[in-house]
């Protein structure tokens, strides 16, 4: 079975947490935990027939308290970049922690997920701006952890893609 | 003395180990390969199957896959010549409860030997942990302000458009409205001036705004006094007020002001200002025609009389006014003298009714001393008084035969004899003489002098009836009702729609006279501003015409039938009785004055 690495970059608390334990657990908890350092999950997919075990690396948010290190993206085949779409800073985090990872991965597959759409009245990110970056060839999903909507979807894309790669 | 040094029981080590939840490893040649240093703690059993720890080799990056890539490091620094320690940064696993364990590992090198720690993290950690976690939930919750906030604004952004735009629109529509308007605020001081305002004010707003109104608005002391009383009034008690407003470059408008207090703050007032100018230039201007000297009245008739007036004044002939009791001819004559060159000179009136020949002789020419019985002293008569004026003979068709004769050469030597006297006397006298008779009549029943009437009447103006000039009823109303009031007493404003019916439809035999007497009685008996039909004399009231006089006086004969028609509320068996006339008559007569013969 092929096993890949993938990270969950993003400002803090976007989500990122939260949508690995949807995927993993398909549980959801409201209650805000700060993640500290790194949490690593493992899960089983199978993409066109093929199983794949992704080693989930769900990495601090970034902020004033914590940078990120990017020895942890090492050896990473692709990412999930995550924002919060009730805050619109969290985007422009989330578009420089690309920039950063691809400055240490190179060209890897990656995902955009604007979380929280089950607030989607209350988002602050215009729509414009994710046009653009689609425009760009940026796969941009938008998920809600806590409904579930689109996380199956963020995971099995990515590692479709990644295999792609591997072709 | 030997120093005290810490000498390592066999114990002490696992002892120290899983007091500190560390785990060591050591670096062993072969690739990849590690061995556990003493005895480890129990907790890295459950990371082996069936919790057994291999005493020789093990292969940490397979039980922490985080270490997969920190190893690659950790060698980096392994190698270098002076390694410092490198440590990997927390990580969390779950055990095989699924219970979330933290470590971190550090790389170091001791006398040649690669070791690798991993620590387990506790207490620190959580409290690391939780102050990170309240830092964050700050920064979030501060976030959320942030958004709430910038929320707020937007809305009141909105709202502040809203409000602005709403603003302009009923500043638009103030300015078509174009009422002059003012605000002022709680100091008096304008907060807001419309175009229209400051084109009557004749100041543009920079020089408005923030000024006292009492600065902007240049009234008379008193109007200024009354004004401020109308702003201290209740809104109950205030009242629209004229006041005339002077304006820069010399000019004035007649206004008139309403106070209103803004209905979010009293102490603000809005100052609504109604420019009445033309409508004062057009009332003056109307009551300059209406009214000639004491004389009132617009209508064709009596316009006929004031260009009469103005022409016999330009010339210094006699003349003879004409006119029913109470037309108003001795305001004629005034009229006459004081339009006339001996304006500036005396006005004297007499009335030549019910007084003996000797008696109004000696009035008019006067006598000497000794003239007659009681004649103790000299006296001057009327027309030497009346020298380089006017004399007014009132009811000259009552004048004696025998005064006649001496007015007579009054007016062809220009002289007078006093009674006793055998010297006449010089006077130079404007004569102007009144009847309300047919002077011709009397000539033919030999009451008056022919050649005195062709002397008198070189110049004739006739006063129409009041009842030949409705329309001048309303004005003379007015006019009487203003002297009311400027003499002091009731303030009686006006007559109501009703009784000024009632007014117009009386025939008046008395004329202007009767009229301003009804009036005085109206206003006696009105309790309130405005004469009502219960405050009128009983004459006009009555119906039946008990009080009204007998309408055979009346000259003009459709007048007479209309008259006598009303008396009889219509029927014409009644009227053909109160004209003296047979029914068929009656109605042979209505014919021929086009007067319908049906009711």
């Amino acid at each position: 079975m092929v096993q890949k690495k993938i990270c969950m970059l993003g400002a803090f608390a976007v989500g990122k947490t939260s949508l690995v334990e949807r995927f993993v657990n398909r549980v959801f908890s409201e209650k805000y935990l700060t993640t500290i350092g790194v949490k690593i999950d493992k899960k089983t997919l199978s993409v066109d027939g093929k199983e794949v075990s992704l080693l989930v690396w769900d990495i601090y948010g970034e902020d004033e308290f914590q940078k990120l290190r990017a020895s942890y993206l090492r050896g990473s085949s692709g990412y999930i970049l995550v924002a919060d779409g009730t805050r619109r800073l969290t985007l422009e985090t989330a578009m420089a922690l690309s920039k950063t990872a691809e400055e240490h991965l190179g060209k890897v597959p990656f995902v955009l997920v604007v979380n929280k759409a089950d607030l989607s009245a209350e988002w602050e990110i215009d729509e414009n701006v994710l046009a653009g970056l689609s425009a760009r060839g940026w796969l941009i999903t938008r998920g809600s952890a806590k409904t579930g909507q689109g996380v199956e979807e963020i995971f099995l894309t990515l590692a479709e893609r990644i295999l792609e790669l591997d072709r | 003395m030997q120093p005290n040094r810490l000498l390592m029981s066999e114990n002490m080590l696992p002892d120290l180990l899983s007091a500190l939840d560390i785990v060591i490893l050591e670096r062993l040649e072969e690739e990849d390969s590690f061995r556990i240093v003493a005895t480890p703690p129990q907790w890295i059993g459950q990371f082996f199957p069936e919790g057994t720890v291999p005493e020789t080799r093990v292969q940490p990056a397979s039980i922490f896959p985080f270490l997969q890539h920190f190893l690659f490091d950790a060698d980096h620094s392994w190698s270098r010549k002076d390694p410092r320690p490198l440590r990997s940064g927390p990580w969390t696993e779950h055990d095989s409860t699924g219970t979330p364990l933290h470590f971190e590992a550090t790389a170091v090198t001791t006398h040649g030997h690669r070791l690798l720690m991993i620590e387990k993290l506790g207490e620190e950690y959580l409290e690391w942990h939780a102050i990170l976690q309240q830092a964050r939930e700050r920064s979030l919750q501060h976030g959320r302000e942030l958004v709430g906030h910038r929320q707020f604004q937007a809305k009141l952004g909105g709202m502040l458009d809203e409000s602005e735009k709403t603003r302009d629109d009923l500043l638009s529509i103030l300015n078509q409205l174009r009422v002059p308007i003012f605000m002022t605020d709680a100091q008096g001081c304008v907060s807001f001036v419309s175009q229209q305002c400051q084109q009557l004010l004749g100041r543009p707003q920079e020089q408005v705004l923030g000024t006292s109104w009492e600065q902007v608005c240049h009234f008379r002391k008193e109007e200024k006094a009354l004004l401020q009383q109308m702003i201290l009034a209740t809104p109950d008690d205030r009242e629209r007020i004229p006041l005339h407003l002077q304006v820069p470059g010399g000019k004035s408008h007649w206004i008139e002001i309403d106070v209103k207090d803004d209905p979010r703050d009293p102490e603000r007032k809005m100052f609504f200002i109604h420019d009445m100018t033309e409508i004062y230039d057009l009332r003056r201007s109307l009551k300059e025609k209406a009214k000639f000297h004491d004389l009132t009245g617009k209508s064709k008739a009596m316009e006929m009389v004031y260009t009469r007036v103005s022409q016999v004044a330009l010339v210094d002939t006699t003349v003879l006014i004409g006119g029913e009791t109470g037309t108003g001819k001795e305001l004629i004559a005034k009229a006459i003298h004081f339009s006339s060159s001996r304006k500036n000179n005396p006005f004297v009136a007499v009335n030549c009714a019910g007084l003996t020949d000797s008696l109004l002789g000696s009035q008019l020419f006067g006598h000497k001393r000794g003239a007659f019985t009681g004649a103790t002293e000299d006296h001057r008569g009327f027309f030497e008084t009346a020298n380089e004026g006017t004399i007014f003979l009132d009811e000259i068709g009552d004048m004696p035969l025998t005064v006649q004769a001496s007015l007579l050469r009054v007016l062809q030597e220009k002289e007078i004899l006093r009674l006793g006297e055998s010297k006449p006397r010089k006077v130079n006298v404007r004569v102007i003489a009144a009847t309300n008779k047919d002077l011709n009549e009397e000539v033919a029943r030999g009451n008056f002098r022919a050649d005195l009437l062709y002397r008198i009447r070189v110049a004739r103006i006739d006063l129409p009836p009041l009842r030949e000039r409705r329309e001048d009823i309303p004005l003379l109303l007015e006019s009487f009702l203003s002297q009311t009031r400027a003499t002091g007493g009731k303030q009686v404003q006006e007559v109501s729609a009703e009784a000024m019916q009632r007014l117009v439809r009386y025939p008046w035999p008395g004329n202007v006279r009767e009229l301003k007497s009804a009036v005085e009685f109206s206003v006696i008996h009105c309790p309130g501003a405005v004469i009502q039909v219960t405050d009128l004399p009983p004459e006009i009231l009555d119906p039946t015409g008990a009080y009204l006089p007998d309408i055979s006086f009346i000259s003009d004969q459709k007048e007479r039938v209309l008259i006598a028609l009303e008396r009889a509320q219509g029927n014409r068996v009644a009227a053909a009785r109160l004209l003296g006339i047979s029914r068929a008559t009656l109605y042979r007569r209505l014919a021929s004055l086009g007067i319908p013969t049906e009711s």
